[in-house]
């Protein structure tokens, strides 16, 4: 079977979408940012089912209003939120396999549980690699966003597409209901007195408005008279305090050092819990040993 | 030859952390480049990273170290004295690519050729990098050329820009939004995303700024040369 490079053109996107993949590993010691997926989880479920590579960039969409035409032949997966999507004007299921014919038109409407859908192609997007990864990060690819107006390169099938893929497996959509988040105590939980500790464990947090790609800040406040600490290192998943008492939850495209207590280091399992929330929703923490 | 006392505290399974609880400091430094380099050495292949921070080292493993690994911490490393490089950074002080020079020299009653003497005489040491992809922490600046952030951060802070916030001096290497205090700009581009690795100086290394003029400036912009060492 051969290869033919083809493209998307992107008719018209909201923001915030973009190409992911693992991301940048070990370039921390720059500034760098690992810039990996928010849920993890759905880029491997995706990745496997078209039989790609693990580290196969996807696209990473955050917003309704995502439409796309394809220039030719090729098999599309999603997973993540489950979210309207229609191929050619039909309604079609937001997880799993797609075949796409030539000159199809894929539209992403109302996300309906979550809030980050990922789409895979068969062997990947195939945007430019800058040290060592294809995820979107300011300063080190040279967009931020997909806009619209685009051309995302993919490979397309010369004939008929491949069979035999995973296509009956079945994304769980449960993740997207729970509250319960694992998380470690964090390197500066220690500080923290009895009644803020009790306050962590026991309190339902609701999700701010202020959330992007680099955290999510939690509305109820920890009276805290805790100031700031040197700089250290932070990662995806760190949950800080603030001095003004507030929870910043960093998420997938955190930068690699803050300089707030770090109390709570989420679970890797369930970053992709807190990451597919959206702002009014509630969390609760489960403090776990590590 | 030092004397380390840290501690030893896992985080997650796969995240320990070295903390130390004295102040930053010259040594402090030195020792956290020596056991960072101590651990890429022996244990670099079960690492996935190392971080540094002002007080702390973290580690993250590709998968939870064996139980031997806390015995296995030397209490005294030595801090090799080896040969310690100085990166002259050139850089157009005031004017149009400092803007808040003129205002910051008035608030202290000094003339800007001062303070541009206090802020470029100074070898500043390379603490790591974090924040920004190529953004270096750099410590030793002066007290008398100290200035708090600003209250409302601009939404671009041009690349290049340098800048002072709190006891903290440096340079923006991308466009980004910031709250520091703008002395200057420089020329040279310290971090590219097309070389690996993307930056040149290394944690432990010092830092020159070296004052130029605007038709400096111009002429080192068009012809984009590398950082040199002194």
């Amino acid at each position: 079977m051969s290869k033919k490079q083809s493209f998307i053109q992107v008719i018209k996107t909201g923001p915030g979408t973009k190409i992911r993949d693992l991301g940048r590993m070990g370039y921390a010691k720059y500034g760098v940012p690992q810039s990996g997926p928010a849920d993890l989880q759905a880029l491997v479920w995706i990745n496997h089912l078209l039989k790609n590579h693990p580290n196969d960039a996807v696209l990473e969409i955050t917003q309704p209003g995502l439409k796309l035409q394809f220039e030719s032949r090729s098999t599309i997966c999603l997973a993540g939120a489950k979210a309207e999507i229609k191929l050619n004007g039909e309604l079609v299921n937001s997880s799993g396999i797609l075949e796409i014919p030539p000159l199809s038109i894929l539209e992403v409407g109302k996300f309906q549980l979550g809030s980050i859908l990922y789409l895979g192609i068969h062997l990947g997007f195939q945007t430019p690699v800058r040290l060592g990864s294809r995820s979107f990060a300011r300063g080190i690819t040279d967009q931020e966003f997909i806009r619209s107006g685009d051309q995302i390169i993919y490979f397309s099938y010369s004939e008929k597409s491949p069979s035999k893929l995973n296509s009956r497996a079945k994304w769980d959509l449960e993740y997207l209901k729970s509250e319960k988040i694992k998380a470690y105590t964090g390197p500066e939980f220690d500080l923290l007195s009895e009644d803020q500790k009790h306050q962590i464990k026991n309190q339902r947090f609701t999700l701010s408005q202020l959330k992007n790609g680099m955290a999510v800040q939690l509305e109820e406040l920890i009276l805290n008279e805790l100031g700031s600490i040197y700089t250290a290192p932070v990662f995806p998943g760190t949950v800080q305090l603030t001095h003004g008492g507030k929870l910043i939850c960093l998420l997938q495209d955190a930068q690699v050092t803050g300089g707030y207590p770090r109390i709570l280091q989420i679970h890797q399992d369930d970053l992709r819990i807190l990451a597919q929330k959206n702002p009014n929703q509630q969390i609760r923490f489960q403090l776990i040993k590590s | 030859m030092v004397k380390l006392i840290p501690t030893l505290k896992k985080i997650t399974p796969t995240w320990w952390e070295i903390q130390w609880k004295e102040e930053p400091s010259e040594q402090l430094l030195k020792t956290r480049i020596a056991i960072n380099e101590w651990l890429t050495d022996q244990y670099g292949n079960d690492l996935l990273e190392v971080r540094q921070g002002y007080q702390c080292l973290s580690l993250i493993w590709n998968k939870p170290p064996s139980p031997e690994f806390k015995l296995s911490l030397p209490s005294i490393i030595p801090i090799e004295n080896k040969e310690i490089s100085t990166w002259k950074i050139p850089v157009c002080y005031g004017g149009k690519y400092g803007k808040d020079l003129k205002r910051l020299c008035e608030e202290k009653g000094i003339p800007e050729i001062e303070f541009i003497e206090l802020h470029s005489k100074t070898s500043y040491r390379l603490e790591f990098y974090g924040f920004l992809p190529g953004f270096m922490y750099l410590s030793g600046l002066g007290e008398s050329i100290c200035f708090p952030r600003k209250q409302f951060p601009e939404r671009v802070v041009e690349a290049g820009s340098v800048g002072i916030g709190g006891n903290q001096t440096g340079i923006y290497p991308i466009d980004s939004p910031g709250g520091w205090q703008l002395i200057g700009r420089t020329p040279v581009s310290v971090f590219s995303p097309f070389d690996s690795p993307p930056v040149q100086p290394q944690a432990g290394d010092h830092i020159l700024f070296v004052p130029i003029s605007e038709d400096e400036f111009e002429q080192l912009k068009n012809e984009a040369p590398s950082l040199k060492k002194v």
